[in-house]
Order: C-alpha cells, then sequence, then structure tokens
C-alpha cells in the first residue's frame, strides 16, 4: 500500500476508516514530499502568517489603551493665558446664541436696531456704560422715551422692553457679548454680578423707567 | 457470514445513534417552527402577539436554545460518537447510560425552554434556561462525553488524526466553557459589565469552540472518506488545529467594541479574530484542495455536496466575519442584524449541512437502508435556497440597517426599521422554505431508522445484519 | 496529540490562557469598581460631602429589571452608550456621554445587548417621554409610532371602554371610540425600570461630551411666568391633548431648529407687544377660525389686521426655523396650545385638519404671506 495508489483512487469507494488513521498518521509524521511546485504552498503560508502577526501586533499596540480599565481621556494641557482666552470664548459663543434666539428678532442681528421702534446695540453708550445698566435692562425691561446715540425711542407707550426670561448666566454671556461685538468694546459681565443685582431688585415687578436708568448711569459720569 | 470491522461498529451503535438523530431531528422542526414565528412577528407586529409565552424576545431565544442544544448537543453526540467509534475501530461501550443520559439532555431542554417561554429566561448569552437544569445538561453532557473518550481510548492505533483532534476537543471544551461560566455567571456572579463580558465570551464560544471544531472534525473524516483521497496538504491541519485553539477562545469577544469594558477586551479581540485568517485558511485549503481535485464525485456524492457547502460557506462567511471584527466597519454594524448572518451562517449555514452530510453518509451504513437519492438532493436544493435567502436578506438588510442607524436625522421607526422591514419579510419566506426542507430532512431520516415503527413490538435483531452494507 | 490526557491538558490549557485575561485577570482590574463622586481631588480621593455615583435605583425599579429581561427585551434593545470614536451613539443623543463600566455596578443582570433592532436604552429615562406615554408604547407600540415593531405586550393591561382610576387613556388621531388601559403591577414596574435608565451623572473616568448647537431650551428657563394651565392642571384634561398642548408650548418657546421662534414677539405671556404684535391671550383671532390661523402658520401675514378691536400694521414671518418649516404635526400642537394657555380655551387642531388645508393652498409660494381681506374672504 505505497502512497501513490491512494493519491490517485481507481474508483470512488471511498476510503476505509482503518486507512485512513494509517494514510494521515503516516502524512503526519512525514516531512513534506518533495514534489515539483510543492514548495510554494507552505511559503504562502508562512508569508500570510508573518503578515498577520505584523498587521495584528500593531492593531494590538494601538488599540488597547495600555490595558487600562477606563476610556482613553484627551487632556490637553494649555496655559492660564490659553484657558482665560478659552473661557472667554465659550462665554462669546453663548452670547452669541443667546442674542440672535431672543435679541436680534428685533435688536436685529447686525445690532442696528430700527429706527424710531428698536434702538440700536452697536456703538451704543447703553451698551458700553457701567454692566449694571445692562443686566438691570435685561432682568426687568424698560419703558418709557429714551435717547440713544443721539436719537429718541420709546416715545409710543407702546414700545416698550419687556423681561428676558433668562438666568444669570444666560445674562452674563449675552451682555458680554452685545458688550464686545460690532465694534463695541467693554468689559465682562460676571454672572456672581447679575446674582447679586437680581437680588437687590427682587421685588420689583414693573419695567425700569428709562429716564431714571439714564440719568443714574449716562449722564456725564459714565463708569466703566 | 463474517462480519466487517465496520459492521460491527455500526450494529453496536445502532440504537444510540438512531435515538440521538431522531431526537436531533425533531429538535429541528421544534427549532423552525420557533423560527418562523420569530420572523414573522418582525413583518407582523401583532403575529400572536396576545400570548405572553410568545413574545417576540422569548420566541427567538427559545429558538437560538433549541437549534444549539438541542438540534446542534443531539447531532453532536450522534456523529461523535459514529466518527471516534470508527476512527477508533472499537465497538462502542455504554450504549444503555448514553440513552439515559440523551433521554435527561432532552428532557433538560425542554424544561429549559418551557421556562424561557414562561418567564424565567436569564440574561446571560446562549444560557438563557433557568439555573436549575444546568446540572442535568453538565450531567448528561458529561456522561455522553466520557463514553465517547473511553471508546476512543479503547484503539488499537495508537496515532490520532485531525478528526479525532477536533471532535475530541469540541467535546472537551464544551464542560470547560459550561463550568466557567456558571461559576462566574451564577455561583460566583461578577459584577457590573465583567459579567456581560463572560456571558459573551460564553455565548460565543460555544459557537466557535464547540459547533465549529466538530463541524470542522466531520468534514476532516467524511471528505476523505468519500474521495477516497487523503487531506491535502494535511501537515497544515496540526496547526490550524491549535491555531484555533489558542486564538478562538481571545477573538470571540470583539462585538464589545466600544462598549462599558476596558478598551483592551474589544481590542485583543479583534486582533485575534483578524488572526484566525491563518486558521481559516488551513482549513480550507485542506477541504477544498482535496475536494476540488474530483469536481464530478463533489456534484454526484450528496453528503459530500452538503459537506462541501458547508466548508464553503464556513470559509466565506468567517472572512466575512473578519472584516466585521475591524472597528471602523463595527462602527456601523456591531449592533445591527449582521449578528444575525453571523449566528445563522455559523449554525445554519455551516453546521447544519454538514451534519446533514454527515447524516446521509451514517445512516445508509448503520440501517442497512438506503435513501432515495432524490429526496436527498431535494433537501439540498431547498436547503441551500433558504440557507442563501437567508444569509443575503441578513446581509444586506443589515449593512442597510448600520448604514442608516448611523445618521442622526433619521428617526428610528420611520426611517431606519421601516427600510430594513422588506429584508425581514425575505427571512420569513426563507424560514418557511428551510422549515419545509428541514421536514424533508426528518421525514427521510425516520423513513430509514424507522421504517416499520411497530416493528419493535416484534423485536427483531437480524435487520442489520443481513442488509450489512461496508 | 496521542494521548488523550496530555491532549486534554494542551486544549484545556489553550483555553485557559483566554480564562486568565477575561475572567481572572478583568475581574481583578474592574470587578470591583465602587461608586465615586463626578470630581476627584487632586490627590486621587472623593471630596467630603460629595455626592456618588452611580446611585441604587429603587426597588420598583429593580423588579421592573427582571421583567424586563423575562420578557426578553434585550434581544432588541441594547443598554450601552458606545464610545464617540467607536459609534454614532452619542451623537444620535441616545446619551450626554459614553457608558463606563462604573455605570452597571447596580445592575443585578447585565443588560447591555447586542442587537439594536429597537433604539438604544441606556437614557431613556433621560429623553422626555411620560409615564403614560410609556404605558402606551408598551400596550401598543403601534399606536404611537406606526411604522414600530416592536411587538406590543397587551397581556400587561386591562383594556376598558371607560375612564377609570389610575386608567389611560390611548391617545388616537380620531376620536370614535376612547379607549383605556389599566396598568398591571407588572406594567408599572416596567415603567419604573425604563424611568430610572439614565446616566446624567459625570464620572471622573468620563464627562458630559459638548454638544456643538448649545440649544436654549425652556427648561433651561429659569422664570418663566406660571401660566394658568401649570402642569398639574395639565393633568386633569385628556392626555392627549395635554400632550398635545405641552408639544405646542414647547414648539411656541424654542428659539432653535425645530421650533417656532413665537415667543419673541408674541411673548412668552401671550401678550405681544402694544402696536407692534397683536396678544394672542383673549384674541378673536386664536378663539376663532381655525383655517386662518392653519394658513397663517403656513405662509404668515402682512398688512392691516384688528385683532380685539385694536388696529395692528406689521409682518409676521411664518413660525419656524428656517420660516415655514413647521411640519403638521408641530402646526397643529402649536395652535392647540395657543388656544388653551393664558385663560384661552378652544378645541384642539389636528395635524389631519393641517394637511387638508395645505393641500388647498398647496400652489401657494411659500413665502406669500396673506392679507386680512384674503383671510376674512375665504
Amino acid at each position: 500500500m505505497s502512497d501513490k495508489n491512494k493519491m490517485a483512487p481507481a474508483k470512488f469507494d471511498g476510503m476505509k476508516d482503518d486507512d485512513m488513521v494509517e494514510i494521515h498518521s503516516n502524512l503526519g509524521r512525514e516531512k513534506h514530499p518533495p514534489t515539483k511546485g510543492f514548495l510554494v504552498a507552505p511559503l504562502i503560508f508562512v508569508f500570510v502568517f508573518g503578515c498577520l502577526i505584523f498587521v495584528c501586533s500593531i492593531q494590538l499596540a494601538h488599540s488597547t489603551n495600555s490595558f487600562q480599565v477606563h476610556p482613553p481621556q484627551e487632556i490637553v494641557e494649555l496655559t492660564e493665558e490659553e484657558k482665560e482666552a478659552l473661557r472667554l470664548e465659550r462665554k462669546l459663543d453663548s452670547g452669541k446664541k443667546i442674542f440672535t434666539s431672543k435679541c436680534a428678532s428685533c435688536h436685529q442681528p447686525n445690532g442696528l436696531g430700527i429706527a424710531t421702534q428698536y434702538p440700536p446695540l452697536a456703538g451704543s453708550e447703553w451698551v458700553s456704560a457701567n454692566p449694571e445698566l445692562i443686566t438691570k435692562i435685561i432682568l426687568k425691561g424698560l419703558k418709557g422715551e429714551i435717547t440713544v446715540k443721539g436719537e429718541k425711542y420709546g416715545t409710543s407707550p407702546a414700545a416698550n422692553m419687556v423681561a428676558v426670561p433668562i438666568n444669570d448666566r444666560e445674562i452674563a454671556n449675552v451682555s458680554t457679548y452685545v458688550r464686545n461685538a460690532w465694534g463695541n468694546s467693554a468689559s465682562e459681565v460676571f454672572e456672581s454680578d447679575v446674582a447679586d443685582i437680581r437680588r437687590n431688585t427682587a421685588g420689583q415687578n414693573e419695567q425700569w423707567i428709562g429716564e431714571a436708568l439714564q440719568s443714574e448711569y449716562l449722564s456725564g459720569a459714565s463708569t466703566e | 457470514m463474517k462480519f466487517t470491522a465496520e459492521q460491527i461498529i455500526d450494529k453496536s451503535a445502532k440504537w444510540v445513534i438512531s435515538f440521538f438523530i431522531a431526537s436531533a431531528g425533531l429538535w429541528l422542526l421544534a427549532a423552525a417552527l420557533l423560527a418562523y414565528c420569530a420572523a414573522a412577528k418582525l413583518t407582523d407586529p401583532f403575529f400572536l402577539s396576545t400570548f405572553e409565552f410568545f413574545t417576540y424576545g422569548k420566541v427567538k431565544i427559545a429558538q437560538a436554545n433549541a437549534f444549539v442544544y438541542g438540534w446542534g448537543g443531539n447531532s453532536i453526540f450522534a456523529v461523535s460518537i459514529w466518527i471516534i467509534a470508527r476512527l477508533a475501530q472499537a465497538e462502542l461501550r455504554g450504549r444503555f447510560l448514553l440513552i439515559a443520559s440523551g433521554i435527561i439532555w432532552n428532557v433538560g431542554i425542554t424544561l429549559g425552554l418551557m421556562g424561557i417561554l414562561d418567564g424565567h429566561m436569564n440574561a446571560h448569552e446562549m444560557l438563557e434556561m433557568p439555573r436549575e437544569i444546568w446540572p442535568l445538561l453538565f450531567i448528561s453532557y458529561s456522561v455522553i462525553a466520557s463514553f465517547i473518550i473511553v471508546t476512543h481510548r479503547s484503539r488499537s492505533k495508537h496515532e490520532t488524526i485531525a478528526p479525532q483532534w477536533f471532535i475530541l476537543a469540541s467535546l472537551l471544551w464544551f464542560p470547560a466553557l459550561f463550568i466557567i461560566a456558571w461559576n462566574g455567571l451564577e455561583i460566583n456572579p461578577a459584577r457590573g459589565t465583567l459579567q456581560a463580558v463572560l456571558s459573551m465570551w460564553f455565548g460565543q464560544s460555544l459557537i466557535w469552540l464547540w459547533l465549529t471544531p466538530f463541524a470542522l472534525g466531520v468534514a476532516y473524516y467524511l471528505i476523505p472518506a468519500i474521495t477516497g483521497r487523503p487531506i491535502d496538504k494535511y501537515y497544515l491541519a496540526i496547526f490550524g488545529f491549535w491555531c484555533i485553539a489558542l486564538l478562538a477562545p481571545w477573538s470571540v469577544v470583539h462585538h464589545l467594541e466600544g462598549g462599558p469594558v476596558p478598551m483592551w477586551i474589544p481590542a485583543i479581540g479583534t486582533v485575534m479574530s483578524i488572526a484566525m485568517i491563518f486558521p481559516i485558511a488551513v482549513a480550507s485549503t485542506n477541504f477544498h484542495a482535496t475536494a476540488f481535485k474530483d469536481i464530478d464525485i463533489v456534484w454526484n456524492n450528496l453528503p459530500l455536496r452538503f459537506v462541501i457547502f458547508g466548508t464553503l460557506s464556513y470559509t466565506i462567511s468567517s472572512y466575512i466575519g473578519v472584516v466585521f471584527s475591524l472597528p471602523a466597519v463595527a462602527k456601523l454594524t456591531q449592533f445591527s442584524i449582521i449578528n444575525e448572518f453571523h449566528f445563522n451562517q455559523r449554525v445554519y449555514g455551516f453546521f447544519s449541512m454538514i451534519v446533514f452530510g454527515a447524516v446521509y453518509h451514517m445512516l445508509p451504513r448503520i440501517t442497512g437502508k438506503d435513501i432515495p437519492v432524490g429526496a436527498k438532493s431535494f433537501h439540498f436544493w431547498t436547503s441551500a435556497l433558504g440557507v442563501l435567502m437567508l444569509l443575503l436578506a441578513y446581509l444586506i438588510g443589515g449593512l442597510t440597517h448600520g448604514v442608516l442607524a448611523q445618521q442622526p436625522s433619521l428617526d428610528w421607526a420611520s426611517s431606519v426599521i421601516a427600510s430594513i422591514r422588506p429584508y425581514f419579510l425575505i427571512t420569513q419566506i426563507a424560514f418557511v422554505i428551510l422549515g419545509f426542507s428541514q421536514l424533508v430532512f426528518v421525514i427521510n431520516i425516520w423513513k430509514v431508522l424507522f421504517p416499520n415503527p411497530f416493528q419493535f413490538l416484534n423485536n427483531s435483531s437480524n435487520d442489520s445484519a443481513k442488509n450489512a452494507v461496508a | 496529540m496521542n494521548n488523550i490526557f496530555k491532549f486534554s491538558i494542551g486544549i484545556l490549557s489553550a483555553l485557559a490562557f483566554a480564562w486568565l485575561a477575561f475572567v481572572i485577570g478583568a475581574r481583578k482590574q474592574f470587578g470591583d469598581l465602587e461608586p465615586t463622586s463626578s470630581i476627584l481631588e487632586d490627590n486621587g480621593s472623593i471630596p467630603e460631602g460629595a455626592e456618588l455615583f452611580p446611585k441604587q435605583i429603587a426597588g420598583i425599579a429593580q423588579q421592573g429589571a427582571k421583567e424586563y429581561i423575562s420578557l426578553g427585551c434585550t434581544t432588541c434593545h441594547t443598554q450601552q452608550v458606545r464610545l464617540e470614536d467607536s459609534g454614532f451613539d452619542v451623537e444620535r443623543g441616545w446619551g450626554k456621554r459614553p457608558s463606563v463600566a462604573r455605570d452597571y455596578i447596580f445592575h443585578e443582570d447585565i443588560t447591555i445587548g447586542n442587537t439594536r433592532v429597537g433604539p438604544d436604552l441606556a437614557n431613556i429615562g433621560l429623553r422626555s417621554y411620560s409615564k403614560e406615554w410609556l404605558h402606551q408604547h408598551l400596550f401598543e407600540p403601534q399606536s404611537l409610532i406606526s411604522e414600530s415593531i416592536c411587538p406590543p405586550s397587551p397581556f400587561l393591561y386591562e383594556e376598558k371602554d371607560f375612564d377609570t382610576n389610575n386608567a389611560i387613556k390611548l391617545k388616537e388621531d380620531q376620536i370614535d371610540k376612547p379607549r383605556f388601559i389599566v396598568p398591571s403591577l407588572r406594567a408599572n414596574r416596567i415603567v419604573s425600570y425604563l424611568e430610572s435608565l439614565k446616566q446624567d451623572y459625570e464620572l471622573p473616568e468620563m464627562s458630559f461630551i459638548q454638544q456643538d448647537e448649545e440649544i436654549i431650551e425652556t427648561s433651561e428657563l429659569s422664570t418663566v411666568s406660571e401660566s394658568k394651565n401649570s402642569d398639574s392642571n395639565l393633568s386633569k384634561l385628556p392626555t392627549w391633548l395635554a400632550s398635545q398642548i405641552a408639544s405646542g408650548k414647547e414648539i411656541y418657546m424654542k428659539a432653535a431648529p425645530g421650533g417656532g421662534l413665537c415667543f419673541t414677539c408674541h411673548q412668552p405671556t401671550g401678550l405681544g407687544l402694544p402696536g407692534q404684535f397683536p396678544p394672542l391671550a383673549g384674541s378673536d383671532w386664536v378663539l376663532g377660525d381655525k383655517e386662518r390661523l392653519i394658513k397663517i402658520s403656513m405662509h404668515g401675514l402682512m398688512g392691516e389686521i384688528e385683532v380685539n378691536g385694536v388696529k395692528y400694521n406689521n409682518v409676521m414671518a411664518p413660525p419656524g426655523i428656517p420660516p415655514g418649516s413647521l411640519t403638521d404635526q408641530q402646526i397643529a400642537d402649536v395652535l392647540t396650545y395657543i388656544r388653551n394657555d393664558w385663560g384661552n380655551s378652544a378645541s384642539s387642531v389636528s395635524p389631519a385638519e393641517v394637511a387638508n388645508i395645505r393641500s388647498t393652498v398647496k400652489d401657494r409660494a411659500p413665502m406669500q404671506m396673506w392679507t386680512s381681506a384674503e383671510l376674512k374672504s375665504n
């Protein structure tokens, strides 16, 4: 029973079990027979195996997060200035969004308002004055005649500004934005200050009188 | 009249194997019915919805368990017993205990499935059956495996070959996995997502380390047995075997990509499943280089046709599986119905087809009666059609599902799910075809196993001797 | 290979490598996680008095978890928000941040799932579904989401023709025969469990993901005036009406894509701006003909109109961001809202009515605003 005979069966009557065990055991024991073209196959397998090991090692080194328990968190080290700049940038972004959604419908996205109806904010002395002013207006609203950049607004009792129902953080953000947009340049408004003003004016249910605020904050002694 | 060794072995194993094959066939039909119910519920959610027994989740899980433990378990027992006995050239020992254990196994699964449908399901993958029946399964399995090993040890030739390695490995891995899972999930349960890791490890390993090596072993036996040629490049088989042994237990956890577990777990899983390319290539070369030397015999011999369908399906789908384990692809498809593609490919396209081939090869030798070629061919074509429809529907549907799911603007029900409902309909039709083909299979084997159902009352014992076939 | 004992040792050792890593090693690494505070001190310790997360869930929710498993919900739903690099979950709004291992330490059975035929549920408690909605979804998902393939669970409820204590009215488009369901104890457990599913706290290893769009929603506004129809009153209304009003209010107050931008002119108080924007509270237009309102909601309004005897002459862009983009359902909801707040009480508007009107005006250009004359004559 040479192996050569078993390689080419005479008819398809299968292989007996004890023959199977014997033949395959022999095959397993022998080194591969040196027939032509046969050596190519194992080389291919060695190559494939090698590539796999290489690819897998790289993937393994890359994606195991050093066997840590917790997922990777990007920790970016910023200098103090960078942190401050980032904070301010986020505040202005937030303020812009609030402005667009709550204020722009009247004061317009370009801050120019509508003549005789809504005062402009760009270049307005009301905006750049003491931050208390803008905070108070947003908190409670404003009624009565006022003068902004030389023009009169609020001449009819109908044209008032209602209180904007947003929280302290949002007031601080939108005020800071308005005070620094369209060429304006004024100091930041802080949430804690807004909270103080809110607390101090808690009992007030009416809108501010425009004239009163105008005389308090804008009559010559403008403070930053 | 002198009997050959094969005839003696077959005769000794006849009743045991008949019992297991018959049970396997019944479980196959039960699983087919449950599969149809599940698929129908996806196309029409109101199908049987008033019955609490048949919520979609329960039916789906019951089907998976019936298929893997019922059909898979019984057919593994039947075919393993036969192949190990034949290769050992030894008579089967412990027949009574084997049948008794088989009965306990089947009773256990029946109770388990009733438990699932009654609402006592666990949250563990492939261990959803109530924990009270786990001891039944473990003990009956251990008895059966012991006797198979005893039969193996009484072999005359000392050397072992590939079919034996794969089949014995699968036999031994199951209890090891079971004990580890039992301990880690019930006796000494892990806390938090560690439980999920173990649950997934067990559920997937059941497929990769129990069903798959067994089916590979059967293919390593049947291809030389039918074609008469030894396995081509057989010296690679040992490498392939040990690669599966070392890599597969690691590769199964890649489904946890991005999940609430440390990153190294799915990372290792992905890497090892890429590395699995090597053993898949080895097995594929062994099988196909041998079988395709004579295309005629692949075509004309029905059992071999089934086996080669299975091995081709294994090769192609395993490579597809490797692609889907890459993180870039898994991002899309990890939670889509591609998972169904993987599961059904493994159990229907690969495992079942190889078992069908083994059963058709084995039964005529055991019972002495042949099954008409037309019947087997009909079974083959309906199976192939059903399997291909099913797999294509899940593959394309799964890709659609994954791609649509990742677009945040698409509403879930009206866009994502609505787009894959046609694929669910196709799977429903596929399950009807598969159910029908499985019915054909069961009829084929029952006709051979129990040709005269009432003859056992007469207790004639020389049937197989008269019609012995080598 | 030939000796069965050596062979067994060989293959079991091969298995043991993986076992050592995934069972033993992993257990050592993260099997003992404890709750911790959102931010740790510099030396890694927990600040004194800090709140610890995650928290235990209530008993009824624990029971609900068992019901969830026994009904097989894990077959279709996952409960994990993946890392950003590995998935689109956070983008889809399924969580404020990816899930981590610590989130699950108080779950007795881990149900993170592996397939999403249905959406992820890890943070379903955070999404704005009311108890009634969840119950109705559990009873018959198709009554809320017509394309859903989630299986109905009618066996968890008792269906009745009449309203009783604890009954939930099913929301339907046409109310020809009202249906009520009474949840069973099991249904209540499941809904409690779903409501408890939220990962709304930060942990040292994972903080909330900054979303690109900071959407300012009504829920963040701190001083919204209480309208007459407060939430407690809403519960006295039929559920479907209450939910339509709640949804309409959200649209009215929302200034981001998907909203109506109504309050910026008509004010949150519905009083409008005298001389500029007419009021909606007590307005004869709002309480009157629905067709007129629907048309304005689609194309806007311009020119002189008289509301409650007062003349206004202005331009109203059709509500929505961008203008005119509200869907039939949204128009129906917001009109129902304005007809039922600030003392108003009028019949609701249904999406079907809106669709009807839309089909009659489909040839009209999108920004061709209505005039008072046109609306009166129709």
